[in-house]
């Protein structure tokens, strides 16, 4: 996993359960007879928010979705983003985007067997990101105008 | 385009919109010869990063060809780092095809750097019978 977390648990609570919330969370939770050495009986998550394309409409990006290892191979995974596809398309969205590294050859399959198309590959697309110091300098260009 | 302006409309201008844009706009000596003054835009969203908390998307960047290499469309996406930041953002993501070199320099001029190339990030989607067939819980075949 790349660089580490930046943000509270109070962050994620004020950005995610508020009226207008920025992301919203679906969780996979065995009963407790199946609960993990440590206690866990939440085993898996996907995060998830709307977005737009101004070609086709409502879409939906999914942002994280993890499984915990011990309870992978069991449908978990496939419970969670299907449920996301649904209540995507309960809200007329037309698509679902999300991202993997090029690496993770278990979870390129797992979303090629579902029918996923890889853009980067296939079209060329790439992700371009100003972090915090380059986003500040762009930000005071705009002051300036 | 799949969507009609009602669309637009509709999902971009209610109580909770699924979008927010900027426009630039010319002064009227300015305007381009079929008499458009509003010669650019920027479309974009707030998203989320587990990590880094609240960003901002900017799905779309456009300024009208006679009208680049002014400074127009750094001026708008200046504007939405501008109103990123004050929405309490951390990052501006955005994409570009890497095939569309003149859109890709711009990008990097502007200090921003390319997470497909140098972390491996691949951008996926699903759309179509595939996104039907999976929020029907079924599998491809």
């Amino acid at each position: 996993m790349p660089d580490g977390m930046k943000i509270s648990h109070e962050e994620l609570e004020r950005d995610g359960f508020s009226q207008n919330p920025f992301f919203h969370c679906l969780v996979a939770e065995v009963p407790p007879q199946h609960r993990t050495k440590e206690g866990y009986t939440l085993v898996g998550y996907a995060l998830y928010f709307y977005t737009y394309s101004t070609w086709e409409g409502r879409s939906l990006y999914m942002e994280d979705f993890y499984v915990m290892p011990e309870f992978r191979g069991k449908g978990i995974g496939k419970a969670l983003i299907s449920n996301v596809a649904r209540i995507g398309k309960e809200h007329q969205c037309v698509r679902l985007n999300f991202s993997v590294l090029s690496w993770n050859t278990p979870a390129i399959n797992f979303y090629l067997n579902k029918g996923a198309q890889d853009l980067t590959t296939s079209d060329g697309w790439h992700c371009f990101r100003f972090d915090r110091e380059a986003l500040d300098k762009l930000a005071e260009e705009a002051v300036k105008q | 385009v799949k969507i009609t302006q009602r669309d637009l409309e509709q999902d971009g201008f209610s109580k909770n919109p699924f979008f927010q844009a900027i426009i630039a706009e010319v002064p009227e000596q300015h305007r381009s010869k079929e008499g458009h003054c509003k010669v650019g835009y920027a479309l974009y969203f707030f998203a989320y990063s587990s990590w880094k908390g609240r960003s901002v998307y900017m799905e779309d960047l456009y300024v009208m060809s006679e009208y680049r290499g002014k400074g127009i469309g750094k001026a708008l996406m200046s504007k939405i780092a501008q109103l990123g930041l004050a929405a309490g953002c951390k990052q501006l993501n955005f994409a570009v095809p890497n095939w569309n070199k003149p859109s890709v320099d711009f990008s990097l001029r502007q200090g921003c750097w390319n997470v497909t190339s140098d972390l491996g990030y691949h951008c996926m989607r699903c759309e179509g019978p595939a996104l039907e067939s999976l929020a029907r819980g079924e599998a491809k075949h």
